[in-house]
Parts: structure tokens; C-alpha cells; sequence
């Protein structure tokens, strides 16, 4: 199972490697940062990716809060629409989106920044899936209902408890769906192609078209950035795994 | 007027009726309990003093205002969860100073209420850990602390000694009364665990299916159970059915076997009416008095020995009772089959239904 993820992922570092002939070396890196297209896409992607998780926590994190203290009930209903992304194929949904507001009254894809603005929020949508499950996870595993409980007698309000007591205690849950939701972001090619976009996910493509090297070290430079998402992710669960050990001594 | 009053207070969930017209009095600086058996409806009537629930008719009123429709975080109530609800983000301080903090007071006011509140629950080392650093009943007590530090009007406590095991709830228990009695703040404790309830309580409130079974102290409890609920309930007990045969006198026979009763009504009864008697095992002795009330022959058919109390069944007619004894390893217990003769009190012989 090693051999098989490394195998091919050490082929295309070496591979990346041989951007100048008979020498092994960073040239194809240098090459493509400094290609004038990589950063306005990168950076673009970035702003989408920021943007996205910014909206996923604002409707996520009350969504999955509200239902896991109030409606119980309707936890199944939030899931089944939370894992339509997953059913429903991103070619399938773009071009719903470019149908639905490419005409009047709803037109939304007539200039760049407004298509981009549909990107985002189809990002969001696609975002629920991962999003969703992190936060849900995290809410069950803190006993919210009853912290809830605990911080009202002691007379605190809403804003109070969601930001002093929920959100520091679903800081790893937070982080996990939010570097989830970087890396499908970052990498995303389907609707940003389709909607136009000069994001990262294109860039790629088109630099596959049109370069040997430079796209081995770009699927490189891709791994590392979800390398280090990943291990964001562990750095800071580790720390919370901690807290959430209880001692029995007594 | 009594400090903390609930007045016909009905709790229904859609067509469920949870609590039914619950009426209770309680005055400053008492401790009462809420006992009974799970779905009887005691946490329901604590979230509704708490404010977590609102009652479908009746109300609330303490020290004077009513608190029925109010927000939990707008009544001064403390409350004490079973769960220990410590804020896992919080150390120790943190965690007690969270309500005075929320109170916007002083910093030097929170630091200096928050070093009595340690002081008080003995844990001065521990202010900077954080709740996963301490031990279940450190836990619960660091809870006692915060839900204090506020001085609520009111102490509640949902089963807080549940999830601990038995010697740190003994324990812990008493200290809870202890600093219960020092503050002289008045609490409501519910538990299932009806030994809790009568080591604990100034009063004890017996639920059963959302209604008031009885209201006493634990003596009044124990001792003077008006329904076979709460004396089934509370503690062990032998129930028989029987005849009356002399109301006047107060004579029943069991298996043709005769027993006395001092209860009160039983003169009201005709000769031949069918009865519940109901006598706890710790109520019958070996009969060294001849001459008293209900001195009657028995089989010994069982001995289990459980640590402080040695259980002796016997056999009394064609029914089996339940003798509790004190342990005495230099006594010499009756061989499994031996007929003996044991007694009772006629008050111990309750009468609590119609068979």
C-alpha cells in the first residue's frame, strides 16, 4: 500500500527534478513560481478557499449547533442534504448553476467577479460534506447541550457561550473541516473550467498541456501544501486529545 | 410566603403529561431531595426551577418574584449537573470565575471570590489545572464551586453523585451538606438513590409518574410511608395480604396467622376486608419478649450474609419474609431450617391498600 502511493510519488518528484537537462535540480520549481500565471491563480485560489470557509463556518456551525441542542430530530433531513455533493457530480451541478443564473432575473454569471462569486458559494456547497461531519463530530464529542446548559445558570447569553465556550471546544473540529475544505478548494478543476475561472485547478491543467517538468513539481508543491494542512490538523488535535483524557485517581 | 414555591405546576411533552400539578413550598436555607424512579418526573421539575423548561400551566415564584417564562441565564440559580459540565477549555479558576466574569465584576473581585470558592471545595493546588487533569469527584466539586461562586438564590443538583463511585459519593455527599448548612443556601437535589436522599435532605419530595407521592422528612419517609409506592419505594420491605379480622382492635390474620397494627385507620375497616400489610426486615427479631405484640413461629429457610446486616428469610404461615440482623460474629445465627419464634411492633405492621 506504501509502495504504492510512494512508487509514483517519488517518480514525479524525480521527475520534477530533471527540469534542466543531464543535472538533477530545483529548475522546474523556479520556473514555475516564476511563471506570471502561478500566483494570481494561486492567490486566487486562496482568497476562494478563505472565502468558502469562512461562509461554511457561518452556515455550518449554527446549523449543527441549533440541531444538535434543539432538533435532534432533524439531524437526518441536515445529513441527507449536507452528502448531496457527493451524489449529484460537479459537471451535473455546474451546468445547473450556469443555467439557472445566466439569464434574467438571476443573472449572476454576466462578469468575472460575479461569477465568482457563484464559484464561492458552489464551493460552500461542496464544502458540506466534509464540513458538516466535522463539526457534528466535534458538538457530540463535547456533551453541548449540557456546557450550554451549565454556562446559562451561570448567566451567560448566546454570544457568550458560542464564542467562550462552543467554538474554543471545537477549535480541532473547526480546523479539520476548514483544511478539508482548503484542500478541495485548491485543487477543484470541473466548475472553476467551466465557470471560467483562472483559479489553480485550470492552471494545472493547462500547464499539463504545455510543459514537461512544471507540472510534476506543481503536483509536488500541491502535496506539500495538504501535507502541511494535514499536519496542522494533527498538531492541534494532539493538544485537544489531551484535554479531552479524563484521569480517574480518585 | 415561603422563599422558592411551586404552585400546580403541569409539565406535558405533546400528549405526555411528565408532571402533574406539583405543588411545593420550600424556605430559605432548606435542603430538599426529589426522589424517585427514572421518568418519574423529578429532573423535569428541577429544569423548570432552573428555567431549562417551561411549565405548561402553574408557577414559579421565588424570593417573591415570579420566575416561570424567565431565561435561565436571567434567574440567579446554580445548578450542578451529573455530567460535571465543566467548561474543558477552562482551567480550574477559569471555570469558576466564568459566571462572575459574565457578571462583568472586577477582576480583582472575580481573582478574590474565585481563591474563597477554591478554598471552600479544598483544592487549592488544582486552581491552574485544567478539567481533564482531575479526578471525577474533584470535578464535581470544582462544579459545586462555580455553580456558588455566583451566590444563586438557589442550589440545584441533577444527580451529582451518580457517575462517581460509591465511597467518594458518601463522602462528597457530606461535604455538599456541609457546605450546604455553612452557606445556608437553599438546594434542591434529585436522585434515584433513596439512601443519598435520606442521609442528605432536610425534606425529601417521593415522585412517582409525574405526582407527589409524599412529602416528609426522612424520618417520616422511612418510618410512616402513607403509600405502598413510597414504602416499596424507600428502603426494603415484605408485603403479605391479609383479613381483617378485628378492626377495633386492630387484628389481621395472615395464613391464619395473627398480627397486630397501631395504624390509625384501621378501625374505619369491616371484619373479612382484604388488606396489604407491609413490614420492613429490619422491623422483626428473635422473640425474647413472649408477652409482646406479634410474636409468631417461623421457618428459617435462608441466610445470606451482606457485610454489616446478615439477611435471615423465614417463613411465617405460607409466606416468606425478609429478617434483617445486625452482624455479630459472636452470635450464633439459627441453622437453615430451624423453627424459631420472631416479633414485631404492631406499628410495624403497616397497612397501606386494599388487597
Amino acid at each position: 500500500m506504501t509502495l504504492y502511493f510512494l512508487i509514483p510519488l517519488g517518480a514525479t518528484f524525480y521527475w520534477s527534478l530533471r527540469g534542466k537537462k543531464d543535472v538533477l535540480g530545483f529548475e522546474a520549481y523556479r520556473k514555475l513560481f516564476a511563471d506570471t500565471n502561478f500566483l494570481p491563480s494561486f492567490s486566487q485560489s486562496m482568497v476562494n478557499a478563505v472565502a468558502t470557509i469562512f461562509l461554511s463556518l457561518l452556515i455550518v456551525v449554527p446549523t449543527a449547533y441549533w440541531v444538535t441542542l434543539r432538533l435532534p430530530k432533524l439531524r437526518p433531513v441536515i445529513e441527507f442534504i449536507t452528502l448531496l455533493p457527493f451524489v449529484i457530480p460537479a459537471v451535473v451541478l455546474v451546468f445547473a448553476i450556469i443555467l439557472l443564473y445566466s439569464r434574467p432575473p438571476l443573472l449572476l454569471t454576466a462578469t468575472y467577479d460575479s461569477s465568482r462569486v457563484v464559484l464561492i458559494c458552489m464551493y460552500v456547497a461542496l464544502s458540506f460534506p466534509y464540513m458538516f461531519r466535522s463539526v457534528d463530530n466535534g458538538l457530540r464529542a463535547i456533551d453541548v447541550r449540557t456546557l450550554t446548559e451549565a454556562a446559562q445558570s451561570l448567566g451567560a447569553n448566546w454570544v457568550t457561550i458560542l464564542f467562550r465556550v462552543i467554538f474554543p471546544n471545537l477549535r480541532v473540529a473547526l480546523l479539520s473541516g476548514a483544511l478539508l475544505t482548503f484542500a478541495i478548494v485548491i485543487g477543484e478543476l470541473t466548475i472553476a473550467l467551466y465557470m471560467a475561472q483562472h483559479t489553480l485547478g485550470p492552471y494545472m491543467a493547462d500547464l499539463t498541456r504545455s510543459k514537461v517538468y512544471e507540472p510534476s513539481a506543481m503536483a509536488i508543491v500541491a502535496f506539500a501544501i495538504t501535507w502541511a494542512a494535514m499536519g496542522i490538523i494533527d498538531f492541534v488535535g494532539r493538544g485537544a486529545s489531551r484535554h479531552a483524557q479524563m484521569t480517574d485517581s480518585d | 410566603m415561603s422563599y422558592l414555591s411551586i404552585s400546580h405546576v403541569t409539565k406535558q411533552f405533546g400528549e405526555t403529561v411528565v408532571v402533574d400539578n406539583f405543588n411545593l413550598d420550600i424556605e430559605k436555607g432548606e435542603f430538599v431531595s426529589f426522589l424517585g424512579p427514572s421518568g418519574c418526573g423529578k429532573t423535569t421539575t428541577l429544569r423548570m426551577v432552573a428555567g431549562f423548561e417551561i411549565p405548561t400551566s402553574g408557577t414559579i415564584m421565588l424570593d417573591g418574584k415570579d420566575i416561570t417564562d424567565k431565561a435561565p441565564n436571567q434567574r440567579n440559580v446554580g445548578m450542578i449537573f451529573q455530567a460535571y459540565a465543566l467548561f474543558p477549555n477552562m482551567t480550574v479558576a477559569e471555570n469558576i470565575g466564568f459566571g462572575l466574569r459574565v457578571r462583568k465584576e472586577s477582576e480583582s473581585a472575580v481573582k478574590e471570590r474565585v481563591q474563597e470558592m477554591v478554598n471552600l471545595i479544598g483544592l487549592e493546588k488544582h486552581a491552574n489545572k485544567y478539567p481533564y487533569q482531575l479526578s471525577g469527584g474533584q470535578q464535581q466539586r470544582v462544579s459545586l464551586a462555580r455553580a456558588l461562586a455566583i451566590r444563586p438564590e438557589v442550589l440545584l443538583l441533577d444527580e451529582p453523585l451518580s457517575a462517581l463511585d460509591a465511597k467518594i459519593r458518601v463522602s462528597l455527599r457530606a461535604e455538599i451538606r456541609a457546605i450546604q448548612k455553612r452557606l445556608g443556601i437553599t438546594a434542591i437535589f434529585v436522585t434515584h438513590d433513596q439512601e443519598e436522599a435520606l442521609s442528605i435532605s432536610d425534606r425529601i419530595v417521593v415522585m412517582n409518574v409525574g405526582e407527589m407521592e409524599q412529602v416528609g422528612t426522612p424520618f417520616e419517609i422511612y418510618n410512616f410511608p402513607k403509600t405502598q409506592f413510597v414504602a416499596n419505594f424507600v428502603g426494603s420491605l415484605n408485603n403479605a395480604d391479609a383479613e381483617v379480622v378485628d378492626p377495633a382492635n386492630g387484628i389481621l390474620a395472615m395464613d391464619g396467622v395473627h398480627f397486630k397494627t397501631a395504624e390509625k385507620d384501621f378501625s374505619n375497616r369491616r371484619k373479612g376486608d382484604k388488606v396489604k400489610i407491609s413490614i420492613r426486615p429490619e422491623r422483626f427479631s428473635f422473640a425474647a419478649e413472649p408477652m409482646k405484640d406479634n410474636v409468631v413461629d417461623c421457618t428459617i429457610e435462608n441466610i445470606t450474609f451482606l457485610g454489616s446486616v446478615v439477611r435471615i428469610q423465614i417463613l411465617i404461615g405460607k409466606t416468606k419474609f425478609n429478617m434483617d440482623t445486625f452482624n455479630n460474629p459472636f452470635l450464633d445465627l439459627p441453622a437453615i431450617g430451624a423453627h424459631e419464634k420472631v416479633m414485631c411492633s404492631k406499628e410495624a405492621v403497616l397497612v397501606l391498600g386494599s388487597a
